[in-house]
């Protein structure tokens, strides 16, 4: 069993990255990475919505015909990101300041539903919520990445208003790399999602060869 | 996952309802429990834009409470935001807007009784990052220039940027947005003599 | 119809080649460079050749990490043309790192990525210009006027050495001033119209000979279209291009100008202030980033002119050579699956032509 429980971790983090490898979730990838900070807590709500979305989607598994199992996901995602919105907004509310007007947009994540009809829908609830929870912070993980190579090209700064988002402790986290006149404005626009997001894509394939993987090409099917 | 497709149609539909019914419940409950908070949330984002604007040390009451609504000189209502002390109105604050490079700039200024400007701070833009964002105090300290600042001082017609022949600097590279903010506070100032006897009559 | 079947062969080289291509567009330009070169003096010609050592410093270093020969590559001269046109659109007093950064966005990122010459998508001076312009708008649109080299004013060598390498100019604001387009879009801003503002800026001569604030290389019409012309007749490239880019623009501006001249400057305005001519005749003509046939050319370089006019005239910023350059490359294969030019022995429908004495 721990190996099971194994395989679906370094799926989720790294070898079937939803970002870097399934190329889904796009969308947010591309309008939320402007700091690592916003990339953080946007990956960060898209995990809890994933893991609690598995959770209820295999639960419920064999209840749910195949017929209006689309529409059936698509209502379990909404419901969870609402209750993620309604919830930041009430008790998190600075990082919902940040994160507000993209929180619904989770809805229109393909990594969520991808999850929902790859694994939750035949698998049992707990390695389905191991999975949502992974395949989320391996989400976050790329997020924070392409955020921290956009913010320090873009802005010269690293986990700006970290503290809005965690707490006052982390004020410490700010850190200024060079002075903002210096930095590349490109990189914080919309086509710095772009260069930042392939060159992270072309680092890991790299690694990938040089740890001696076969790497599969054109795996990415939808993109949403 | 069971094939289920030789299920007639009322099945799969009873499925969906009962799933929207569940979860549409969860939410609704949801709703029940966040809904006192948000609002709070709401309140205490105002207060928290009309304390850089209004200087707490001048009213008792609380200004995000106590609004009315004036005509604008475009026939529009506006909001205004008025701080008392003991009985007395200390200070009103309103919003005005700008055209900016890239949309409008909405703009939040307090007046204190006399028309001197007690603080102003653009709340809502979509200027250029690095470029037209210095009007935002985080970026640099342009925008507290205008406290203590009136109609008559400077007067009306070195309201400008330096490069309209006015009194304020623009920044380097963008003379719009400042422009913009200019324009905007001026016509907030405007609107205040209009209107002084109804912004500061107390009720 | 008859068409004679020849045997195979024997086969002539042509006598063209990517370098041989490469030099004449280079001496087209030459004219223009010098010029400029004297009209904005030292600081220019170190950004120039900054610029120009980047690009092909980033180009070899590119081939080398991919294990591919160098020295063939570098020499065939599509790099020292990319840093050249690059120059030629950059302000003409800018510190060297824009440059070098310019030169990194235009063959690493524009070419390289995509897979090296001939496989880009984008014009690679048009990449590196854009990107430095979203990154940096204050140091990319802080023209100045013309300070002719040995007048006075004119920046000395020391001078122009501390400008480029140290800390940029500290008083750049204050001799900084917007180009003709520039001033015509803030003055609408303020609303002014163009009818007003166009003529403070708008002289014929001094427009025609280059003596007014632009971009390094773009100034002077007249120069510039005589290297034009002169690839012209060399058969570098087609007038088809250039002709669509510069017709439509024309057209576009002397139609909206004549409906409304207090908000659209006029045609002849538009086609010689900015980098018209120098988009016409040498960017927009790039022989890996536009279609093939020649009808396919007329098409791009009508879509240049029109996008041209539509962000001069709408957008946020007053030039938009670069920007329509870059998205009609993204259309170019479009145009290229859509105007096909008709293949040898087949009608334009794609069928074969009859041939004499095939029995029909």
């Amino acid at each position: 069993m721990s190996t099971k429980y194994g395989t679906i971790i370094k799926d989720g983090l790294w070898e079937n990255n939803g970002v870097l490898c399934q190329l889904l979730g796009m969308c947010p990838t591309m309008a939320m990475t402007t700091s690592a900070t916003n990339g953080f807590g946007m990956g960060v709500a898209t995990m809890l919505v994933m893991a609690a979305s598995n959770f209820f989607v295999a639960l419920f598994r064999n209840y749910i015909t195949n017929e209006v199992r689309i529409p059936v996901y698509i209502l379990i995602v909404a419901a969870m990101v609402t209750l993620v919105d309604l919830t930041c907004n009430a008790w998190m509310h600075e990082l919902y300041k940040v994160l507000g007007l993209f929180i619904p947009l989770i809805v229109s994540n393909c990594l969520p539903l991808g999850r929902l009809e790859v694994f939750a829908s035949r698998e049992p609830v707990i390695p389905s919520f191991m999975d949502g929870l992974f395949m989320g912070a391996g989400f976050t993980l790329a997020l924070t990445v392409i955020g921290a190579m956009r913010e320090i090209s873009g802005s010269g700064t690293l986990f700006a208003d970290a503290n809005l988002l965690l707490g006052p402790a982390f004020k410490v986290l700010e850190t200024r790399i060079f002075p903002e006149d210096a930095a590349v404005l490109m990189m914080i626009l919309p086509p710095g999602g772009f260069l930042a997001t392939g060159l992270l894509i072309a680092a890991k394939r790299k690694l990938d060869l040089a740890m001696g993987k076969q790497i599969q090409m054109g795996g990415a099917h939808s993109v949403g | 996952m069971s094939y289920n497709s030789n299920k007639p149609t009322y099945v799969h539909a009873m499925i969906l309802a009962a799933f929207s019914a569940g979860f549409g419940s969860l939410l609704a409950f949801t709703d029940l429990f966040t809904d006192e908070p948000i609002k709070q949330r709401r309140i205490e984002d105002l207060q928290n834009s009309l304390v850089q604007v209004l200087p707490p040390a001048i009213y008792d009451n609380n200004p995000a409470l106590d609004t009315f609504m004036v005509p604008g000189e475009d026939g529009k209502e506006r909001k205004v935001y008025r701080a008392t002390k003991e009985g007395k109105v200390t200070g009103v604050a309103y919003e005005t807007y700008g055209q900016g490079y890239a949309g409008q700039i909405k703009i939040i200024m307090g007046v204190d009784p006399q028309g001197k400007i007690l603080g102003v701070r653009a709340v809502q833009h979509k200027e250029t990052p690095g470029l037209g964002d210095k009007i935002e105090p985080k970026k640099g300290p342009w925008i507290l220039q205008f406290n203590g600042l009136s109609i008559d001082n400077p007067p009306p017609n070195m309201w400008k940027v330096k490069k309209d022949g006015g009194k304020f600097d623009q920044f380097s590279g963008a003379t719009i947005t400042p422009r913009a903010v200019v324009t905007g506070i001026r016509k907030g100032l405007e609107f205040f003599s209009a209107n002084k006897p109804q912004l500061l009559e107390v009720r | 119809m008859s068409v004679s079947i020849e045997k195979s062969g024997p086969f002539g080289h042509a006598q063209s080649s990517v370098s041989k291509t490469m030099s004449t567009v280079l001496v087209a330009l030459l004219p223009a460079t010098l010029f400029n070169v004297w009209l904005f003096g030292w600081p220019a010609l170190l950004m120039f050749l900054i610029t120009v050592g980047a690009c092909i410093a980033f180009e070899a270093g590119c081939l080398a990490w991919q294990d591919r020969p160098v020295k063939s590559a570098l020499f065939d001269g599509s790099a020292t043309l990319t840093g050249w046109l690059l120059a030629m659109s950059l302000p003409p007093w800018t510190p060297w790192w824009i440059g070098v950064l310019g030169a990194f966005l235009a063959i690493v990122l524009a070419k390289h990525i995509y897979g090296g010459l001939g496989q880009n998508v984008f014009n690679p001076a048009m990449v590196g210009r854009v990107g430095l312009l979203v990154s940096f708008p204050v140091q990319m649109t802080a023209f100045v006027p013309p300070k002719p080299l040995f007048t006075d004013g004119a920046p000395s060598l020391i001078d122009s050495l501390g400008m480029v390498f140290g800390g940029g100019l500290s008083n750049m604001d204050s001799i900084s001033a917007a180009s003709a387009l520039g001033h015509i879009k803030t003055e609408l801003t303020k609303g002014v119209p163009v009818s007003e503002s166009l003529p403070q800026v708008f002289d014929l001569t001094s427009m025609l000979t280059g003596m007014h604030i632009g971009s390094f290389g773009e100034t002077s019409a007249i120069l510039i279209l005589l290297g034009g012309l002169f690839l012209i007749w060399r058969g570098v490239i087609s007038w088809h291009t250039p002709v669509g880019l510069m017709g439509t623009l024309f057209v576009c501006a002397q139609i909206s100008h004549m409906a409304a001249p207090e908000r659209f400057a006029s045609g002849t305005f538009h086609l010689l202030a900015g980098a018209t001519f120098l988009g016409a005749f040498f960017i927009a003509t790039d022989y890996v980033t536009s279609p093939i046939s020649k009808k396919g050319q007329l098409v791009y370089g009508m879509g240049c002119g029109f996008l041209i006019w539509v962000i001069r005239c709408f957008a946020g910023y007053p030039e938009g050579v670069a920007f329509a350059v870059l998205l009609m490359n993204a259309l170019t294969p479009v145009i290229d699956h859509h105007v096909r030019p008709r293949t040898f022995g087949r009608n334009s429908k794609g069928e074969p032509l009859s041939v004499k004495g095939d029995g029909k």
